[in-house]
């Protein structure tokens, strides 16, 4: 059923949310209009052009699995890609250095608003597939390191002790994005925040490009380079090979279990926009070592 | 003040809004002494903090021109101009609007 991705008012008809939305608009009401900037068009059009805008927007193809993964691609890989997945093309010290020091937090975060979706679902593959993967991100398995622990490995490995990178404050754009992230955790069902966390583990999946995106995640040389420690090949290889499955799996589940697909949609959104909200700290933080950097964003 | 956001003329409803250049809302407000176009007032409030953290900056008393480079999720790259003088930084704002990174670009 329709629903207005801003205040997530429901309507029978698209047209319907058109209006309310257009009238939203017309009243310079900061959400929705930043809403339709961000995701729709930067230029005005009348109600009829929107409500058809909107429907190609939200209307489901294949499946609602693949609808997720082509907005991700849109968003993160389209046209101008995120210009921290531009700089893990050929990554300085300050861009690692950036990454290791903000995505702590977002490791610390991810394994809290997964337990979540454990404590609100019954389903027994669900919660299966969600300690597993709090396994894998924070205590390891088969007696490999986590990626929590691969992570800091990766920083001391550019030279910074694990003291000094633990002892970092994250950065108001992460906090903000971890913000957004816990009350979603807080205030949607265990499909949505399923979905609006799992399909962030697109943006390593190195099946990408075969749906369109541009480039992967990282320049794949670097794992083979000599120019980069074991360790940064370590931890970019156990997402390289990791997030792949999770991702997918995680949708498929998605797909299985849902029942109000434009809620997980607009929830799904909701989380992309913190998302691109956050890889930009990485790199705010990265100038802190490697000034160059700022050139990245401009 | 004139004004181009990514390219484009900006500042009046019919080429967008000041900050970001969306043509959506009907908020105005007065800066300078002249009425500029904005989509919604979190856009305004941005961009007044940012005029008034070049001239702090700066000791400038008006603005001539303004070139502005990005969006919400970068970060904004910016030229401000006046009197043949030029002044480029770098902005982004937190979540009330405020400014949370600025940075002068040599
Ligand atoms: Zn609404
Ligand atoms: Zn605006």
């Amino acid at each position: 059923m329709p629903i207005c991705p801003s205040c997530e008012y429901r309507a029978s008809e698209w047209k319907n949310i058109a209006s309310h939305m257009y009238l939203m608009a017309r009243n310079s009401d900061p959400s929705h209009v930043m809403w339709m900037n961000r995701n729709l068009t930067m230029k005005e059009v009348d109600v009829d052009n929107l409500s058809i805008m909107l429907e190609n927007f939200f209307s489901i193809k294949d499946n609602l699995s693949f609808w997720i993964r082509e907005k991700f691609i849109q968003k993160f890989y389209g046209e101008s890609p995120h210009p921290f997945i531009l700089a893990m093309q050929n990554p300085t010290r300050g861009v690692l250095l950036g990454y290791v020091i903000e995505h702590q937090h977002f490791l610390k975060n991810w394994v809290k608003v997964l337990s979540e979706i454990i404590f609100k679902t019954d389903v027994e593959e669900v919660i299966k597939y969600e300690l597993e993967n709090i396994n894998v991100e924070y205590f390891g398995y088969n007696g490999r390191p986590s990626h929590y622990e691969l992570l800091i490995r990766m920083g001391e490995s550019l030279g910074m002790p694990r003291e000094k990178i633990l002892s970092y404050k994250p950065l108001p754009s992460t906090q903000s994005a971890i913000n957004t992230w816990r009350k979603i955790a807080f205030e949607s069902n265990w499909v949505e925040i399923m979905a609006a966390m799992h399909s962030l583990e697109l943006v390593a999946d190195k099946t990408l490009r075969k749906y369109g995106a541009k480039m992967h995640y990282f320049n794949e040389t670097i794992l083979s380079s000599n120019d980069f420690p074991k360790e940064v090949k370590d931890f970019l290889r156990e997402g390289y090979e990791a997030d792949q499955t999770h991702a997918g799996e995680a949708l498929k589940l998605v797909d299985k279990y849902a029942e109000d697909p434009e809620k997980i949609q607009v929830t799904v959104l909701r989380s992309f926009d913190a998302f691109a909200k956050y890889l930009t700290a990485r790199l705010e933080r990265g100038m802190e070592f490697d000034k160059n950097l700022i050139k990245v964003v401009l | 003040m004139k004004i181009q956001v990514n390219g484009s003329k900006a500042g009046d409803k019919e080429n967008g809004c000041a900050l970001c250049g969306a043509t959506w809302g009907d908020y105005y407000e007065e800066i300078d002494g002249e009425k500029l176009f904005f989509c919604c007032d979190v856009c305004a409030t941005e961009f007044k903090n940012m005029i008034e953290e070049i001239k702090r900056r700066t000791g400038w008393k008006k603005i001539d021109e303004l070139s502005i480079e990005g969006n919400y999720y970068k970060g904004r790259n910016c030229v401000a101009k006046t009197e043949g003088r030029e002044y480029k930084f770098y902005v982004k704002f937190g979540d009330d609007a405020e400014i949370e990174t600025f940075k002068e670009i040599e």
